[in-house]
This record gives structure tokens, C-alpha cells and sequence, in this order.
């Protein structure tokens, strides 16, 4: 497919159940009332010219050339402010509007450079093609008046140029960041002739303005005035392929851009239904670490972890791990065995990764980093609503009307939802915010919560319950909804717990250490302000009682009766762009795919004739039972897909102890992580952009990923597990993913009406597909909960063993930023490190000032399992007693620190509470200056340059 | 008082008004000669704003400015009415009498349409100007 | 802080135990041993039958006590309730 932009209808898509027919050029069209002329007549392709129109923006109005004559209307109205109406008989071609037309085009061109041969945008520029469309063929007012064509060039963000000489001030940027962003970065500066397109004040340039770079202004700009620095260096593209995000959970689909083998730019897709043609730096810009330096593409092996890495072919890499994995499966048993699968990775390869654990391996010791994410989402919802997934769409939030966001930071985790809830919240939908750190909803250009419940980090479950009671005590449930979709008998033991003294906000103030009354008033508010949605993150998951708050949180969707259609629901945000995916492939030790427990014999049965293999019926080790079992001797062999656990993991220490004491370690990866200091065998991996394939978002949304390169090792990454599978003599055959799709929806109930050419067809399909639900279902519980009733259940508030007391006084809880993603591994490796080179140690000014701390101090954090340094931050942000960091870069190793305290039910780690002393420090810890040594020395590759001294 | 209990003061007196942010740079010129970027700043977070936000309004009107100026102002306006009744020939003369020490400022109708060219010094209004009496008003402003 | 693994089983056991506390004694003996039966491994399993019953709390010892005699508990909480063979109602994604 040659390179073509996406259509622009020029305004946006109006919703509308009455329609109105006009004349246009002669030709009836039928369009939603509401919508402008320039739509209607975009949609039977007769294109008005414009500049200052775009239809991912509000009409503005300002640009003066998408007029048209309209019968019976006086003057030439704009085409893009004009609604259509019933009958009416619009001209957009004659020669009175070609006449102002080309006057107006002859004063935009009258400054702006002619220089479109050697302008990055020539031939992909709109003022370019409204020029050419207009018939301009002179400019009566010359080139010699007052101008802007020696503006400089802004070079500050790393990503794209800022080029106000080539400016025609349509406002485009401005009102994207505004409308589409929510950030309200840009401005126009002064005004007349001296207007310009500023990012934030005087002295500021976008660097060091509010901007985000989340490319939205480019992406709307109409010439080369903002541009992506990779467009100048490469390119005009020549193709672009349409795929999926490999970051977060909300799934962005996007077009890879590109020229031969190589990709100039990601641009959003605004057919992409999670992201509706939205993007972050991440997605947009953060793909170069996909040929970075760092990136290794040959197999390694080597016998033990002090000696430097041996290239090898894939043949020896590959006979290495399998007469290896052979040796201490004749020894030690098959149990001695077991796996990693990765939600980075595709739904086929995770698929494999635990087809050849349980299969080839022999055991079930295959678990996920959603061990260490949303297990308890899913332990939470499944109790409660009887299926964990998330019960919305993105699309749902433009019908809330109350928002409550927990444990989660939206804005900067996942932030194209952010956006989207942003744009909700500027229509006057309500915020209430349950953190104990004041993330930038609470308050932001534009956006203020109605209540910011600063709690005491571990307390999630308490203030709930607190919630609960005010809305049973103040008879505030919803008992119509309740009395049809759950279990009443349930419900009223569970309301007769909540409504007990000890549970009122008054009393559990003295733990949650928020006002009785904002709690309240935050309860009253969700109760009664119209169609209520929960979003949260893994500031509820990972704690001790991180499912119990998940049934907490379902409680008060149900007693609330927000549950079964738009605007409503419980929704998970997911951390990884396939996390959902990778459970659904059967990544946890106890169940196969399509949540089917292991110890059900027709399951087994189902699997084991399709494989045709012997499965172990038994459950096996989760990730900490695997490491534990590894110090003990009982697990020596370990395959780690895409995953990086020694820096993602709690304790540090643990993780490497229990690396240590393997016999096999193979990590397949695009880079030499740092659990590849542990490693025996290093198999290169392949990023998303070089292979085929499915992602599941948050929404349950399968999306096709789609290679747009040859991947840079020699293989797609489903295709080295194939491999590894068939030097241990399993034999698969597969030639291209969508054969493993199909054994998918082959074993895989919700999946069977899942293909490869229907993917191919539709874009994306939420599951179940099936003959229940032949397209898929985007809302979940419409009609009554997926099975059976919604249950209540009783949420015991239970303390953290994690507890501050003299020496360690202080509570640390951890989160991410916008710029970074996870460990860092992909995002450390681009420009985005201009925005976070560091982790920081955030503290009220209180805590500093009494152990003599200044902003960008270095301090040692130390928690009970170990101590690291990092510089210090000072800012109210957080509340005095708790201090906060990231994890993304592997120098400050935030989990050295974390415990091995986890959720009751499912082991996710309780990263968000630790009680930390800080002080002043004096360099590096002992730990630190250990890992740093062994970690240069595990990093060397034989015949490579040793680095100087 | 620092200057930024004072701006807060002035946010906060204007805070509950609605399209509070005139009000307040008006006050914020007035006490201050200036809306310097501290302040945008300071008054972009007290109304969430952003600091673009504000900056483009400063930016916008010709009565805020970035940085103090203490010259006095001479405001002539150059408006149609004033023009046809002569005030192009008078601004040669009125730069000269100007110099460095008094700003000049062109305004479009001071509302004298018939009795123009008109001036403005303060909230005095001066009409039926002639070189000499523009010339006068510069000097002893 | 992290101990051996039998320590860390018993904390997993008795933490357990304390979240079910609330459905009264002889429920969360059933819904810990339910819950254990489901999600542990077998050498695990093996690990704390064998431990006597050591620092645990009266609904842990309980519930591995009746695990250990080889009782199949009934399942307590949908968490430990699967989708059949041909069945996509439940998932327990993370």
C-alpha cells in the first residue's frame, strides 16, 4: 500500500438519532443532525478546502477558507461552523468562493518560506495540497513586508522540532493539546500580526513548558512547523502498517510509518478503539531502544555466571538449554523445571511459553509478571462477579458521571485513558481520588477532584469499608439492584458488618488518617451522582489485602447498583499491554487456558489429546515458591520469556539468592537485563514491531500486531520457543502465529470465534467470542451477572505485618511517571530519559527538614530487607510519614528494599508499604557497589573490548 | 508581605468571581507595574490554569506587561478619525519630544471621534491637539 | 528478613487463615483448606503436613490438619471454582 494519510473529515463525528438530508454540489446526503457541512460533505468526497479544521477537533472558524454558498443564506458562511439542515442546497465550487478563497491562501503564503523542496513536509503538507487545491499561482502582496521567516528553531524536545517561521497560526496545536491532551501547554503569544504559537510562557520552550509530548500537536499540525525530528532525517514514509502498543494496558493501535526497513514515526490511528486516535511518549515516540546499541541479536551460552558471555549459533544455544533441561529432568524430575511467560509478549508466543512448560517440561510450574500486578484483580472480581476481566470499555467513561480513581495514576501510567477521563471531567463529571499522594488529577490545569482521600498506605481496605457504611447507614443502596443481581442474604450479612461502629469513618479515621467527613461526603457522592465508575491500579493490588480491597471495591460498585451498562463498572487498569492476554493463555501454575483449573480431568484430557503429551495434574510454583524451592534445591531450571525479575520483583536480594543457587537459567530477551547476570543462556528476542501476532488489552480487546521489519536476531520470539521445544524433540510445526491462534480458539471456549483473517477484517474483537457472542461483548453483567448472582463479601480490615516503629518510622510506597515504562528496560534505552533520568526519593518538607535533607540530597533508604541511595525530591505531594519513588532504572533498585510481605490470597507483593528509615548518605550501599561489579563483570561478551579502566 | 502573599491575597479576593483572571492581572498590573512571569506562574496555580493559559491572556492585551516600564505613557490614538483630522504629521514631532524618557503608545478611538487628534495620559483626556500642545503634553508628562 | 521456606509457608498458611477469620471458625477452616488445595503446590503441601503444625494459627492448623488426613475440601469462594471444559464464564485474569 502506497503512503496516504488517514482521512480527515475536517470536524468531528457527531452522535445523533435524528438525521437530515442537504444537497451538496448537486448530490443528496444523509448525515447525523449536527453535523457541519465540511462533514457532510467530506463524507461524499468532496473535499472543501481547509486549514484550520481537523476532525479529531472542535470546529473553530478561523482560517476563512472552507466557505461555500448556501441558497437562500446571505454572504459565504464556513463550511465548518455551519450545521447542516434539513434541505438545505450548499455550493462548495464557484467562482466567487475560488476568488476569496485564493486571497485568503495568497496572505497565509505571503509569509510562509518557499522553500517546499527542501521542507520535511513536502508533498505531506496541507497547506501545501489547500494551495494547490485553491489554484494559487501568484501572490499579488510579494515576499518584502514584515514577516516571521527568521524565527528560530525551538530544538528542545528530543523528538520533534518547533519551527514558527513556516507557523500559519491555525491554533491546530493549541486546541490539541488543549481538547485532545488536556494539558493546555500551549498558547497563543500576543496578537494581530505578532500572534505566535508559544509552549508555555516568554522563556520557556517545550522542553521546559507543561508539554508532555505526547504528539498530538503534531500530529495536528497542518505544515512542517512542528515535525518529527525523525520525518527531517529520514523521510517522507512510504508505507505504514497498522498495528498495537507495546506498553501499557490500554492497547493504543497505531500506523507504523515507514520507508524500506525503516520506521520513520508511529502516528495514532484514529480508528484505533481504545485510543481514538490519541497517543503518549511512550507510544509515540519511545520505539528507538528497537535498534539500540544495547540490543543483543546472537545467541549466548556460557557454563556458569562468573565467566563472560560465548556468541554461539542458535543449533548450540539451543542444545545447550536442551540437553540441560534433559539432565535435570532425569535427576531431579520434571517438577525441577518450570517457566516465565511475558505480558509483553504476543498471546501466541505466551501460549507456547506455557505449552512447552507444561508439555515439554512436564510441569506446571509456569507463572506471569500479573503474579506481581492484578493476581488480585483476579482473585477480587472472580469471587465477586463471578469473572475477573475488567466490565468496561474505554468508550464507557464519556458516560460517567462520578469518577472514583484508587490506586492508580492515570496521567502518567496510562495515559491516553488519562486523557480520554480528563476530557470527561471538563465536561463536569465528578473526581474523587483515593491515593496517598496528590497525583496530578487531584488537581491540574482545568481538573480538580471533589475529594482527595490522602490515606495511610495499607489502609485501602479500611477506607471502603468506611465508604460502605455511610452509603448502608445512610440508606443509600441501591436494594432494587441488588435484590435482582445478587445474593441477598449475602448482602445483608455483609451490610449488617459494614454498618457495625468499628467500621464507621469516625472510628477508622485513626487508621486511614482520613477526615471522617471527606469520607463521608466522597461515599455520598458516588451513591448518588449519577452513574459511578471505578478505575484502579496497582495501588490496590499490591498489598497484603490487595484482593480483599478488590472485593471492596466491587462491593461498593454492587450496593451501588453501578454495574451492566455504559458509564458505570469496575475496571481494572491494566499495567502491561498484554497482561490480560497472558492470563488468558493460561500463564498461572494452577490453571490452563481459558481458566480451566489443572487438577479437572476433561480439561487435561482435552489438552493432552490435542498436545499429545501427559500433563501433571497438580499445581505448580508461583514465582516466589519458584525462587524459594531454587535456594532449597527442589527447582533448578528456569526459562524466562520477555521479563526482567530481578529488577521487577520485591527483594531483590531473594530474587538474586534463588537465581544463584539454579542450574539453568535462560533468559530470551532484547536485552543482556539484569536477571541476565544470572543467566546460562541468552536467547535474543524480537521486539513488536518484527513479528505477528495478538495483544489483549484492558478491555479485552484482542488487537493484531502486525510485523513491519525482519526481526533484527533471526526470529520471531514464538518461533525461539518453537525451536527450544524441538531441540527438546516436541516436534511443532507452526509457520506463522495464526496457527497457534487457531489451537487457541480450538481448546479455548471464549476464544472459538477468534481468527487470524477475522482480526484481519475487523481490527480487534473484546472476548468471548463465541456463539453466545458472535462479535464479542464491550460491556460485561448487562443482564445479570456473567454467572449466577453477585456476591457481597465481608472485607476484614487485616494490618500489614509491614509495620513503621522507631527505627524504620517512615512508609514507603512506590508508582511510576509518564515518561517511564516498568523497569525502564525499553524507555532507558530512548530520549525519553531527557524527561526522568533518575529515580527520586519523594518527601514532605517536614520529614526533610527533621533529618536535615534538602532537595537533591542523597540519601540512604533502608527498610528491614536491605538500603539503597537515591537523591531526595521535597514536595507536599506526598503527606508527612510517607515517602514515595519509581523503579525504572536498575542503578537506584528500589526493591532492594521492598519485602517479600504479599497479597493473602495470591502472592502478589506488597510493594506499595514499607517502612523505611532515610538519612543523609554517604555514596552507594554495600549491596549497590556488589551488584554494580558483578554486574560489569556478567555483562562481558568473549572477544568484545573490555571497557578501559 | 512577600510579593507572593500578595498575589495570593489578589487571587483570593477574586477567586469566587466568575472569569476571575482579568480582575486579578488588572490588580496585579496595577500593584506591581508589571505581570512578570512569577507571577503567571503564581496565578496559573491559583486558578488552575495552565501557565500558557495565562501568559497568552498577558500576552494578548497591551495594558499587562512582562516586565515594569517606569516611563510615563503618552497614549495617542492613530484610529480613522484622528487620522483624518491629522495626527500621521504630528508623530514625528511627538517621537522626538518622547525620546527615551516617555512611552509612547498608539491606541485605536479614544471615543473623541469629532474633536480629535486625541491623546490619554492617565485617565486624563486630551483633545484638538496640535504639534506644540502633543509636543507640551510629552515634555511635561 | 526472608526466612526459610517453611517459614514463609507458614506465614502464607496463617495469613490465609486471618483473611477467611471472619466467616467464623469452622467456614474459614473449610475456605483455608480449600484455598491451599487449590493454589499450592504439592511439595509445599508436603512441606507443612510435615511441619507439625508449628506457629500456626488455630484455623491454619486446623485446615492443614484436614488436608493432611487427604480431605478434599468443597469449594468455599468462587475463587476456587473453575470453568469447566467447555465453559468461558470465569476468568481470574490478573
Amino acid at each position: 500500500m502506497g503512503y496516504e494519510r488517514q482521512k480527515d473529515f475536517g470536524t468531528p463525528r457527531v452522535k445523533s438519532e435524528k438525521h437530515v438530508t442537504l444537497t451538496i454540489d448537486g448530490r443528496a446526503v444523509t448525515v447525523p443532525e449536527g453535523t457541519t457541512v465540511m462533514r457532510a460533505a467530506s463524507e461524499i468526497g468532496s473535499s472543501i478546502p481547509k486549514l484550520c479544521a481537523t476532525d479529531n477537533l472542535k470546529q473553530f472558524g478561523s482560517c476563512r477558507l472552507c466557505l461555500v454558498e448556501i441558497e437562500g443564506a446571505r454572504g459565504t458562511p464556513a463550511s465548518c461552523t455551519t450545521p447542516a439542515a434539513e434541505g438545505m442546497v450548499v455550493k462548495t465550487q464557484t467562482p466567487r468562493l475560488d476568488k476569496l478563497r485564493k486571497g485568503v491562501m495568497e496572505l497565509y503564503i505571503s509569509d510562509h518560506p518557499l522553500d517546499c523542496l527542501t521542507c520535511s513536509a513536502n508533498n505531506d503538507c496541507e497547506l501545501q495540497d489547500q494551495a494547490a487545491a485553491v489554484g494559487l499561482r501568484d501572490v499579488r502582496y510579494g515576499y518584502e513586508g514584515a514577516n516571521h521567516l527568521a524565527e528560530p528553531t525551538d530544538h528542545s524536545n528530543p523528538y520533534f522540532d518547533f519551527d514558527p517561521s513556516k507557523c500559519i497560526v491555525c491554533s491546530r496545536c493549541v486546541r490539541a493539546c488543549d481538547e485532545v491532551q488536556g494539558t493546555f501547554a500551549l498558547t497563543i503569544d500576543g496578537r494581530g500580526f505578532g500572534s505566535e504559537v508559544s509552549a508555555g510562557q516568554t522563556l520557556d520552550n517545550f522542553m521546559s513548558s507543561e508539554c508532555v509530548s505526547c504528539g498530538a500537536c503534531v500530529q495536528a499540525c497542518p505544515t512542517a512547523t512542528l515535525q518529527e525530528k525523525s520525518v527531517k532525517k529520514i523521510g517522507k514514509p512510504e508505507r505504514a502498517v497498522v498495528t498495537t502498543c507495546a506498553y501499557c494496558g490500554v492497547g493504543c493501535t497505531f500506523r507504523a510509518e515507514m520507508r524500506g526497513e525503516q520506521l520513520v514515526r508511529m502516528v495514532p490511528y484514529k480508528d484505533g478503539k481504545a485510543n481514538r486516535g490519541h497517543s503518549c511518549v511512550k507510544g509515540r515516540f519511545a520505539w528507538g531502544y528497537a535498534n539500540h546499541q544495547d540490543r543483543i541479536t546472537r545467541p549466548m551460552v556460557r557454563d556458569n555466571i562468573d565467566q563472560p558471555w560465548r556468541e554461539v549459533s542458535w543449533e548450540e544455544a539451543l542444545s545447550f538449554s536442551a540437553n540441560k533441561l534433559n539432565q535435570i529432568k532425569r535427576d531431579h524430575g520434571a517438577r525441577a523445571l518450570g517457566g516465565i511467560t511475558s505480558s509483553r509478549c504476543t498471546n501466541e508466543e505466551t501460549f507456547l511459553v506455557q505449552k512447552l512448560i507444561r508439555g515439554g517440561f512436564g510441569s506446571n510450574n509456569v507463572d506471569t509478571c500479573a503474579r506481581v500486578c492484578h493476581s488480585p484483580t483476579g482473585y477480587g472480581l472472580k469471587t465477586t462477579f463471578g469473572t475477573s476481566a475488567g466490565t468496561q470499555d474505554f468508550d464507557s467513561v464519556e458516560d460517567s458521571d462520578v469518577i472514583l480513581v484508587i490506586g492508580a495514576n492515570p496521567t502518567d501510567g496510562h495515559p491516553v485513558f488519562g486523557s480520554r477521563m480528563k476530557q470527561r471531567l471538563r465536561q463536569g463529571a465528578k473526581l474523587i481520588v483515593i491515593d496517598p499522594r496528590r497525583i496530578d488529577l487531584v488537581k491540574s490545569p482545568h481538573i480538580k477532584a471533589a475529594h482527595h482521600l490522602p490515606l495511610q498506605p495499607g489502609t485501602n481496605v479500611a477506607l471502603l469499608t468506611a465508604m460502605a457504611h455511610v452509603i448502608v447507614s445512610e440508606g443509600l443502596a441501591d436494594e432494587e439492584f441488588i435484590r435482582t443481581r445478587c445474593d441477598w442474604d449475602e448482602y445483608q450479612d455483609w451490610a449488617r458488618f459494614v454498618s457495625q461502629d468499628k467500621n464507621s469513618p469516625e472510628v477508622l479515621e485513626g487508621v486511614t488518617r482520613v477526615p471522617a467527613q471527606s469520607v463521608r461526603e466522597a461515599a455520598r457522592l458516588y451513591a448518588t451522582g449519577g452513574n459511578g465508575a471505578i478505575y484502579y491500579g496497582l495501588g490496590v493490588t499490591e498489598h497484603s489485602q490487595g484482593s480483599s480491597t478488590v472485593m471492596a471495591i466491587a462491593n461498593l460498585a454492587m450496593v451501588t447498583g453501578n454495574i451492566g451498562r455504559k458509564g458505570v463498572g469496575v475496571n481494572p487498569l491494566r499495567g502491561q499491554n498484554n497482561v490480560q492476554g497472558a492470563c488468558d493463555m493460561g500463564s498461572f501454575p494452577h490453571e490452563l487456558p481459558g481458566y480451566r483449573h489443572i487438577s479437572d480431568a476433561d480439561t487435561r484430557a482435552l489438552f493432552e489429546k490435542d498436545w499429545g503429551v501427559t500433563l501433571d495434574p497438580d499445581p505448580g510454583f508461583r514465582i516466589n515458591n519458584m525462587l524459594d524451592a531454587a535456594v532449597d534445591g527442589e527447582f533448578r531450571a528456569i526459562y524466562i520469556q520477555g521479563e526482567d525479575i530481578l529488577q521487577s520483583d520485591p527483594n531483590t536480594q531473594h530474587v538474586a539468592a534463588g537465581l544463584e543457587a539454579m542450574e539453568l537459567v535462560i533468559v530470551h530477551d532484547l536485552f543482556l537485563n539484569e536477571t541476565a547476570n544470572y543467566a546460562h543462556v541468552f536467547l535474543p528476542g524480537s521486539t513488536f514491531l518484527e513479528k505477528n501476532g495478538t495483544f489483549t488489552n484492558a478491555e479485552r480487546r484482542i488487537q493484531p500486531v502486525r510485523k513491519v521489519m525482519e526481526p533484527a536476531n533471526g526470529m520471531e520470539d514464538w518461533e525461539v520457543t518453537q525451536a527450544l521445544a524441538n531441540a527438546l524433540g516436541l516436534g511443532w510445526s507452526y509457520t506463522h502465529p495464526s496457527e497457534i491462534l487457531d489451537e487457541i480458539a480450538r481448546l479455548t471456549p471464549s476464544f472459538a470465534g477468534v481468527s487470524w483473517d477475522r482480526l484481519e477484517r475487523e481490527d480487534s474483537l473484546q472476548w468471548p467470542v463465541n456463539e453466545e457472542f458472535p462479535d464479542g461483548a464491550p460491556v460485561m453483567h448487562v443482564d445479570g451477572f456473567v454467572r449466577g448472582k453477585g456476591k457481597f463479601v465481608v472485607t476484614d480490615y487485616v494490618p500489614t505485618d509491614e509495620k513503621t516503629g522507631p527505627r524504620f518510622p517512615l512508609l514507603l510506597t512506590t508508582g511510576r511517571i509518564l515518561s517511564q515504562y516498568n523497569v525502564g528496560a525499553q524507555t532507558r534505552r530512548t530520549a525519553n530519559v531527557e524527561w526522568h533520568p533518575e529515580d527520586l526519593l519523594e518527601m514532605h518538607p517536614s520529614d526533610a527538614e527533621n533529618r536535615g535533607l534538602n532537595d537533591g540530597d542523597w540519601t540512604t533508604l533502608k527498610s528491614r530487607t536491605g538500603e539503597t541511595t537515591l537523591r531526595v525530591k521535597v514536595t507536599d505531594r506526598v503527606a508527612p510519614g510517607v515517602v514515595y519513588t519509581t523503579f525504572h532504572h536498575p542503578a537506584t533498585q528500589a526493591n532492594v528494599v521492598t519485602t517479600d510481605f504479599s497479597d493473602w490470597a495470591t502472592n502478589c507483593p506488597e510493594y506499595k508499604v514499607t517502612a523505611v528509615q532515610v538519612m543523609p548518605s554517604n555514596g552507594p550501599s554495600d549491596w549497590q557497589e556488589e551488584y554494580t561489579d558483578l554486574s560489569q563483570k556478567s555483562r562481558r561478551i568473549a572477544g568484545e573490548m573490555e571497557p578501559a579502566e | 508581605m512577600s510579593k507572593e502573599q500578595r498575589l495570593s491575597e489578589i487571587i483570593a479576593e477574586h477567586q469566587s468571581r466568575e472569569g476571575p483572571l482579568m480582575p486579578i492581572l488588572h490588580d496585579v498590573q496595577a500593584e506591581f507595574g508589571c505581570v512578570d512571569a512569577d507571577s503567571e506562574r503564581i496565578i496559573a496555580a491559583g486558578l488552575n490554569l495552565s501557565r500558557a493559559e495565562v501568559h497568552g491572556v498577558v500576552s494578548f492585551y497591551h495594558d499587562f506587561h512582562g516586565e515594569p516600564d517606569a516611563r510615563p505613557v503618552v497614549q495617542i490614538c492613530r484610529a480613522e478619525a484622528c487620522k483624518s483630522r491629522g495626527v500621521e504629521a504630528l508623530i514625528a514631532d511627538a517621537e522626538a519630544a518622547a525620546g527615551t524618557r516617555v512611552k509612547l503608545a498608539t491606541v485605536y478611538c479614544l471615543g473623541l471621534c469629532s474633536v480629535g487628534p486625541n491623546a490619554r495620559i492617565g485617565d486624563d483626556l486630551h483633545a484638538r491637539l496640535d504639534s506644540d500642545r502633543l509636543k507640551k503634553l510629552i515634555e511635561t508628562v | 528478613m526472608s526466612g526459610s521456606t517453611i517459614e514463609t509457608l507458614r506465614r502464607m498458611a496463617n495469613q490465609i487463615a486471618r483473611n477467611f477469620e471472619i466467616m467464623g471458625h469452622v467456614d474459614a477452616v473449610e475456605a483455608t483448606a480449600d484455598h491451599i488445595n487449590m493454589f499450592w503446590d504439592p511439595r509445599m503441601k508436603k512441606q507443612i503436613f510435615g511441619d507439625g503444625g508449628q506457629d500456626l494459627s488455630p484455623i491454619a492448623k486446623a485446615a492443614i490438619e484436614e488436608l493432611a488426613q487427604g480431605e478434599i475440601p468443597a469449594h468455599q469462594t468462587r475463587a476456587t471454582e473453575f470453568n469447566a471444559v467447555d465453559d468461558i464464564g470465569q476468568s481470574d485474569a490478573g
